[in-house]
């Protein structure tokens, strides 16, 4: 009886459209998620302009302050509202609408991430918690500014742990059938948030009681090692989120179809499989793990390269025969044929096209000798505002133009169109002066996480100046690419024309191969991702708290 | 086919002196990523000799038993600490590694695997998780270093690397027992 409900459920969920409850839930993480990408936009602003020596910060909103919270804002927080936001909608869409009881964990998980938030961006405020996004010990923050994380942490738990009953309670009502890809990538997205969090979680439970005085030290090597195993993995599922709209709405945004199922699956296994111990080589030249060690993980984290090689294929494979079929001739006469004035398809393509360099300059910061180069120089700075700030992020504003208007019943306009396009135009153009200048000046030598300084006008640190200026050139076109986005995504919210906007799916080839059922074992790729973090963290975590050193005070730097 | 000839690639990698160098430097990469992968390069090369040898498979491993408890035994064998003290320092053990590990458990565990009752299974599952958390113990606990070749911290760390494997191979069974795939099917 309770089955028969369910499928009536799911049909009419399907012939009538978003389910008005679950739309609201998903335009209140999304509002949220842009009044966050304004806020932290605009602090993203300050900082490019006080780097460049425009700009002097007063002592009550220092650089340091900005600088933790334009992280911890733009990196935890804008993505994670919208990637919860962006998975439930694509639940209710294609498992036919949320169970109750999941809905409801959503709206819990919002309150715990806005509970964090607000512990999070006060204690920074008060310039109780400079420690940036990174809260590096012996570096001390407040310890409501931990506890503020570990809100921000329950509220991914929550909201994952509704996305596996929902996903599971799909597949027992449909027997047989593989999980539509789109929440496929949800529930792999979320298990990767799960594992990489376990360390994080055990760091903050240390620091919490650090931070209140009742432990006196502080394990600094342990603490770095647990929060690169979450650091890197949270921006490897930001990219998943990312990658699921190429892979799933892109075919269909240029009238293709998906290439293979198969090779989709594959890549969410092989990215919750391999990413944890990647995490490693964010500790390239810390102290404390021997040559050998360092050795071993860069083939750990090189072989995260393998699924975004295979996503590159399968996107070239989609666009070439998606403009075959429109007639194209020649090795790369498909290039034409693809939409290139519908935002849609523009801003996730920028996307992709940044992720070449994004994912070369990657590579390349894996291998020891290269990273000592640039370890902790701007350069650093430069290829995440690459990887996240342009891969990750214009792909999620691609999402935007039809995502919202299917929500709440609307339609993008030409008009709005055309501004899109010109938002991705300036983002693209702004992302390049930025991250180009970051990067270029990195090499030069010029340090992160620092405010302007000459170091008494030194002639080398004068040299990189003309490099900053473009770098606030390229920060102030990004703001102005955040005050286009923010009026977009309100624009479509509450005044774009009523009407039906599709969320788009793409079908399966007609003559494409059964997809095998291995893809559909969670419980066997979940106990291959442990083995596989254990065999990345075994041996230096028991190296480092056996052979712990004494331990460090807390240090408050600013 | 293409299977087996991956499984012939890893199996020479893994045997190039530089990697074996390198993978035995380490005791938990000695004992946790270099065998277990000479076992998959055999499992992997597994087809090649199921097709050029069918009647030795039918005939000796018809229930998938005697594979398995092949398996065991190889798998015990390489658990001692001594074993892989001698891999080190013997020559001719080194040889009888690369020979067993792929050939005598890896070919017979995926060759019995899907011939095994669930029963038996479950048994594997239980025993193997068993024995990995007794080496732990021994591993963690003993005052003693057991290798001459590795320090204690080492044999620590490979004591919790053994935690973390009876770990995976008891949640994968605990699951086993309360996911029925055949629901979903």
């Amino acid at each position: 009886m309770e089955a028969l409900k369910n499928t009536i459920l799911e049909k009419t969920n399907k012939s009538l459209g978003v389910n008005a409850e679950d739309a609201r839930l998903t335009l209140t993480y999304l509002s949220l998620a842009f009044i966050v990408l304004f806020i932290g936009g605009a602090l993203g602003l300050l900082q490019g302009l006080n780097r460049a020596g425009l700009l002097e910060l007063p002592v009550w909103l220092n650089y340091y302050q900005i600088l933790t919270a334009h992280g911890v804002l733009l990196v935890l927080v804008f993505t994670t509202l919208f990637m919860i936001g962006y998975f439930y909608a694509s639940l209710s869409h294609t498992l036919g609408g949320l169970l109750p009881k999941v809905r409801k964990m959503g709206w819990v998980a919002f309150g715990l991430l806005v509970t964090g938030v607000v512990f999070v961006v006060t204690t920074i405020i008060m310039g109780e918690a400079s420690v940036m996004y990174t809260f590096y010990p012996p570096m001390q923050a407040s310890p409501w500014f931990y506890i503020g994380l570990v809100f921000l942490v329950a509220g991914l738990w929550v909201s994952g742990i509704g996305v596996f009953i929902n996903a599971a309670s799909w597949k027992k009502r449909n027997r047989g059938k593989h999980l539509p890809l789109l929440s496929y990538f949800a529930v792999g997205a979320f298990v990767l948030t799960l594992l990489g969090s376990l360390g994080v979680t055990a760091e903050v439970l240390m620091l919490i009681p650090w931070a209140f005085g009742w432990t006196e030290t502080i394990n600094v090597m342990l603490s770095r090692t647990l929060f690169w195993s979450f650091g890197h993995t949270i921006v490897n599922v930001w990219y998943l989120v990312a990658v699921s709209a190429w892979y799933v709405t892109v075919p269909k945004i240029i009238g293709g179809r998906l290439f293979s199922d198969t090779l989709a699956r594959l890549v969410v296994i092989l990215s919750v499989v391999l990413n944890v111990p990647g995490g490693f080589h964010h500790q390239i030249i810390d102290p404390g793990f021997t040559q050998g060690l360092k050795f071993m993980h860069v083939f750990m984290s090189l072989s995260i390269a393998l699924p975004s090689l295979m996503t590159a294929f399968f996107m070239f494979a989609v666009f070439e025969r998606a403009g075959r079929k429109k007639g194209a001739k020649g090795l790369l006469g498909w290039f034409k044929k693809l939409p290139w004035n519908d935002v849609r398809f523009l801003a996730p393509m920028i996307a992709m096209i940044a992720f070449i360099p994004a994912g070369a300059g990657g590579i390349a910061q894996t291998n020891n000798q290269l990273n000592q180069v640039v370890h902790n120089s701007l350069w650093v700075v430069g290829h995440f505002h690459l990887t996240l700030g342009t891969t990750v992020v214009l792909t999620f504003f691609g999402v935007m133009y039809w995502l919202i208007p299917y929500l709440t019943k609307r339609e993008m306009t030409t008009k709005i169109n055309r501004l899109g396009i010109i938002q991705t135009i300036v983002w693209a153009v702004g992302m390049l002066f930025m991250s180009g200048a970051m990067h270029w000046v990195g090499v030069l030598g010029s340090p992160r996480r620092t405010s302007y300084t000459t170091y008494g006008d030194n002639a080398t640190a004068l040299g990189w100046d003309p490099y900053l200026f473009f770098l606030a050139i390229g920060g102030s076109l990004l703001f102005l690419g955040v005050i286009l986005m923010v009026y977009i995504v309100f624009n479509l919210m509450f005044f774009a024309p009523k009407g039906n906007t599709a969320f788009p799916i793409a079908e399966p080839e007609d003559n494409a191969s059964v997809t095998p059922r291995w893809t559909e074992r969670w419980g066997l790729w979940v106990i291959v991702a442990i083995a596989v973090i254990s065999m990345g963290y075994v041996i230096p975590l028991v190296d480092l708290i056996l052979n712990a050193p004494p331990g460090s005070p807390p240090f408050k730097t600013w | 086919m293409k299977q087996a000839a991956y499984g012939l690639v890893l199996y020479i990698f893994l045997m190039l002196p530089p990697v074996t160098a390198l993978a035995e430097s380490i005791m938990a990469i000695h004992m946790h990523m270099q065998m277990p992968l000479f076992v998959i390069a055999g499992m992997l090369m597994t087809p090649f000799f199921q097709k050029k040898f069918p009647n030795l498979f039918s005939k000796w491993n018809s229930n998938g038993i005697p594979g398995i408890i092949l398996f065991m035994i190889i798998v015990l064998y390489w658990m001692l600490p001594r074993t892989m003290d001698e891999a080190l320092t013997i020559p001719a053990v080194e040889i009888f590694k690369f020979v067993s590990l792929p050939f005598l458990a890896g070919v017979p565990l995926r060759d019995s695997w899907k011939k095994l009752e669930t029963r038996v299974k479950n048994i594997i599952y239980i025993s193997l998780s068993a024995i990995f958390g007794f080496m732990a113990w021994l591993y963690i606990a003993s005052p003693n270093q057991l290798c001459n070749n590795y320090l204690i911290v080492e044999q620590k760390t490979l004591g919790w690397g053994f935690v973390f494997l009876a770990a995976c191979i008891f949640i994968y069974f605990i699951q086993t027992l309360f996911i029925d795939e055949t629901e979903y099917e």
